[in-house]
């Protein structure tokens, strides 16, 4: 990994993606740090980024490298936590069912995904699933829903929709742009997460049936 | 590998022979020692500005990744909500604020005739950030004045006036602020705070019939 990459554009990203993810606009304190819970998610996703190879956390900090070296590999490593624990508050519904449900659903899906330690495709794969999902839950399905806007007959079925669940689903309007900027963020997300320094792999020499190369990792 | 700003290395460019050997001049003689030995030099001190010129970048780097990370745990307990806020709040960091003396005025004299939504409107102009603890100060004073009655006081302009006040004591150096002017009856911040919390009060002094009797500050 050069050095450019290492020492400006990750941390750059991921610390645009920190600040950025807890912008609630409109609101009378916009900026919002992550959750608990997400600083609990975000320990997952940086254990599965290891687990699967996507992350070389000895690429980043070793006892070889220079002093400078390690603070930017350090660096990369404490931005890439806050990202992502930001990117995981931002993705999850502010309050009510909604919240209880994703929040269950994302620790599942990390939990799942440490299990069954994928290797780096399918691991940037899952992700690109997993945060799109969540990213059109709430901003495309809940917002829908929170949508002040409308005829008359959208707020009557809004309002025997909200009697129907006793007020559980129904979650404060979002700013307009709002889902944009979400979704910008989550591209930038996955985009700096397929450029952090992969494990090496080496190819093992017989090739194994179906005429696929074997990867074995060899940290 | 073998070229650089003096064209290929003099030793490495010798032809081999079939045999494998090769004729390579005393080095001790000449032009040739001096070619070779210059050569060398150079490519060293390429590698050795490659070495520099990564630690630059990476210490760059590090130096950019901590102000970045410094300004977001700014913005995260400041809770700016416009960019004049984060420009501003940026700029008074590094000591760089600075009000617009000629709004700040223009607020002075809308306060001075009690015009007191005009004076809010120069003042807000005058420091948009809401960095300068003076200017809000003469916000909250605003508040104080407006909201100010014999009988009751406006709670709504009482707390926006209490907002302020809170403000600019947490913007004055150590949290102390004084204001010397002669218009002013109550001069610190703390004596305003200290009113507009009075009047956001209930108690028993709310129902003294002598209360009409006060006056304005």
């Amino acid at each position: 990994m050069s050095a450019v990459r290492e020492a400006f554009i990750l941390p750059l990203l991921f610390l645009t993606i920190a600040l950025f993810g807890g912008l609630d606009p409109g609101a009378p304190a916009p900026w919002n740090p992550p959750s608990l819970f997400s600083l609990v998610l975000a320990v997952m996703v940086m254990a599965a980024l290891v687990r699967s190879g996507t992350l070389a956390p000895d690429r980043l900090m070793h006892g070889s490298r220079p002093i400078v070296a390690n603070a930017n590999g350090l660096v990369v490593l404490l931005s890439l936590f806050a990202a992502s624990a930001q990117v995981l508050n931002m993705l999850t519904p502010r309050s009510g069912l909604p919240s209880l449900i994703v929040g269950v659903v994302l620790f599942v899906l990390l939990l799942n995904t440490l299990v069954m330690s994928p290797d780096r495709p399918r691991l940037l794969r899952s992700f690109a699933v997993v945060t799109g999902s969540a990213f059109v839950l709430k901003f495309v399905i809940l917002a829908s829903l929170a949508d002040p806007e409308g005829g008359r007959t959208k707020r009557v079925l809004l309002a025997l929709f909200d009697v129907a669940t006793l007020g559980t689903i129904s979650q404060a309007p979002l700013h307009s742009a709002a889902g944009y900027w979400a979704f910008v963020l989550v591209l930038l997300f996955l985009a700096a997460v397929a450029l952090l320094p992969p494990a090496s792999y080496r190819s093992t020499a017989a090739l194994p049936p179906y005429g696929e190369r074997a990867l074995t990792r060899t940290e | 590998m073998g070229s650089g700003p003096l064209g290929p290395d003099p030793i490495r460019s010798i032809p081999y022979r079939s045999d494998g050997s090769r004729e390579v001049p005393a080095l001790q003689t000449g032009a040739f020692f001096v070619s070779v030995a210059r050569h060398r030099r150079i490519f060293g001190a390429c590698r050795y500005n490659r070495a520099v010129r990564e630690q630059i970048v990476r210490g760059a780097g590090l130096v950019v990744a901590i102000a970045y990370a410094s300004a977001i745990t700014w913005t995260y307990v400041r809770q700016p909500e416009t960019v004049a806020q984060v420009t501003g709040g940026l700029a008074a960091g590094v000591g760089a604020y600075r009000i617009d003396p000629q709004a700040f005025a223009d607020g002075l004299t809308f306060f001075k005739n009690d015009q007191f939504v005009e004076a809010r409107a120069a003042f807000a102009r005058a420091d948009p950030a809401e960095q300068d603890a003076r200017t809000q100060f003469y916000i909250a004073y605003s508040y104080y004045r407006q909201g100010w009655g014999r009988i009751y006081s406006d709670d709504v302009l009482f707390s926006e006036g209490l907002k302020r006040v809170d403000l600019a004591i947490a913007r004055a150096p150590a949290g102390r602020l004084v204001v010397d002017d002669p218009n002013l009856q109550l001069h610190s911040a703390d004596e305003l705070r200290a009113e507009l919390d009075a009047g956001l009060r209930r108690d028993a002094s709310d129902f003294n019939p002598l209360r009409v009797m006060r006056k304005r500050k």
